[in-house]
């Protein structure tokens, strides 16, 4: 197990599990989440299948606390280019071509609504909540929340949450699609680790980073090249499954 | 009325009303053959003004099974070009030709209707999720199974499933390569009306000739489900 700036690293399985250990609401100690080296060190075990992203305790995150950052800005330092590297950090995790989950409960506020955003899957429990507090601050989320908040609900609902500072329970979340499946608390992280495990268990590394890749093409590129991409990878791996199959045969 | 029944489809033309059958009883696999004469037949629809309107469903009790599996890695094998360290160099024609010819149903200017029932499987499901919409037996088998064969779907299946049903469940069904049900179907948005399984062609019929005059005006998706049948 590795740990930094109360945040630890495991590997189960060969599921990645980043813990966030602040209890009770597990603020982040650095309003950027992680140093980008060490996520980039800690995600780039090739035989990783799969990451999951937890609270420690009864909540998920109450994300980055705001009078850490003033004290950093009375301190000089610079902020912005501490928010780029949490976005690169956030980026990085999703575009990952591995499936990266989030359990949440409890608390789900600010920056870490952001980490769950960057996300593939997000599962919650029945008393999860979540919100972006920073308007009552007067500032708004930095690390792409707004973006990828948007993009699953919308420019009215998007306005309602950043701009009003709404909370919304777990029902809500899923009306909103801000989360998959709800699932009872006791068994959340079992049920999410195992989510992660079905779907990756006996399945070749190269056709989980296939599955991952078209998926991001499909946000990424045009209808008409992430269908080509799509093909491309079909075939790669159907010309590699032919090959396989002519060699059992000669045997 | 111009009718084929001759062929891996049987495909009828009726007062503007195209239909096209998946015609291999009983799976109505999806062979080379199948796809050469569907991306004939694709480009005939284009070309006739007189169709006002597409069905395509399956003939007996499935849609189909999907793709015929050791013939399209075979061809795949047969018509790659690979480099030096053994990478595809480019897609295969045949390959390029199917998302092509699925890429034309999907942006028809007419409605595109699938009616499906028994199984749907792989390719097959990849076919109904580019129609503009799909009507379904109460007992129909969907799945996209691929990763169990250590394949993706590849013909559009990742991107189509993800705008359909959200990234997590396309990336849990895709990746878990399992079976779901019509209702499932119906919960995560990938059909939209679910029917008695005997009735499911005739009230698609029914329903898109209702339909298919103003559509050509229209042209809109959100007009079509204002009168979709309940």
């Amino acid at each position: 197990m590795e740990k930094i700036d109360k945040i630890t690293w495991e590997i189960r399985d060969d599921i990645g599990i980043i813990t966030l250990d602040n209890p009770p609401e597990n603020y982040l100690v650095r309003p950027e989440f992680l140093p980008y080296d060490t996520l980039k060190k800690w995600t780039s075990y090739d035989y990783l299948k799969g990451i999951l992203i937890c609270g420690s305790g009864k909540h998920f995150s109450g994300g980055g606390k705001l009078e850490n950052l003033y004290e950093m800005i009375k301190a000089n330092e610079d902020i912005a280019s501490r928010m780029e590297e949490g976005k690169a950090v956030l980026d990085h995790l999703e575009n990952l071509t591995i499936p990266i989950a989030a359990a949440i409960q409890g608390i789900c506020f600010g920056g870490g609504l952001e980490i769950a955003l960057a996300c593939h899957i997000r599962v919650c429990s029945e008393n999860a909540l979540f919100a972006f507090p920073e308007i009552n601050s007067r500032v708004l989320p930095g690390l792409g929340g707004t973006v990828r908040f948007h993009e699953l609900a919308g420019f009215p609902e998007s306005m309602k949450m950043i701009l009003g500072g709404d909370m919304i329970n777990a029902e809500d979340a899923l009306e909103l699609k801000l989360v998959d499946q709800i699932t009872p608390k006791a068994t959340l992280f079992d049920h999410t680790f195992n989510l992660l495990k079905k779907m990756t268990y006996d399945r070749p590394m190269e056709v989980i980073h296939g599955v991952m890749q078209a998926l991001q093409n499909a946000r990424k590129l045009s209808h008409l090249e992430a269908m080509q991409q799509e093909t491309r990878i079909f075939c790669e791996l159907a010309l590699t499954e032919a090959r396989r199959r002519n060699k059992n045969n000669a045997k | 009325m111009e009718e084929n029944d001759r062929s891996t489809i049987q495909f009828r033309v009726n007062e503007g009303v195209a239909h096209l059958i998946l015609n291999q009883p009983p799976s109505n696999k999806m062979t080379l053959a199948f796809f050469s004469e569907f991306n004939r037949i694709i480009d005939q629809i284009q070309d006739n003004p007189a169709i006002k309107a597409l069905v395509i469903s399956g003939n007996g009790r499935h849609f189909s099974s999907g793709a015929d599996l050791p013939a399209l890695l075979a061809e795949i094998q047969k018509q790659s070009e690979v480099d030096t360290v053994g990478k595809l160099s480019f897609i295969p024609d045949f390959m390029r030709a199917n998302y092509q010819s699925i890429l034309k149903l999907e942006a028809m200017n007419i409605p595109v209707i699938s009616a499906i029932r028994g199984v749907c499987l792989g390719s097959a499901l990849e076919l109904a999720l580019f129609c503009h919409f799909r009507f379904c037996g109460e007992d129909t088998v969907f799945g996209l199974p691929e990763t169990s064969f250590n394949l993706i779907p590849g013909l559009g299946g990742i991107r189509k499933m993800t705008s359909l049903a959200g990234k997590a469940n396309a990336l849990e069904f895709i990746l878990r390569g399992k079976t779901f049900s019509a209702a499932d179907a119906l919960k995560i948005h990938i059909v939209d009306r679910i029917f008695p399984k005997r009735q499911v062609v005739d009230i698609t019929l029914g329903f898109i000739r209702k339909i298919m005059d103003d559509y050509r005006k229209e042209k809109s998706g959100m007009y079509l489900k204002k009168f979709l049948p309940v």
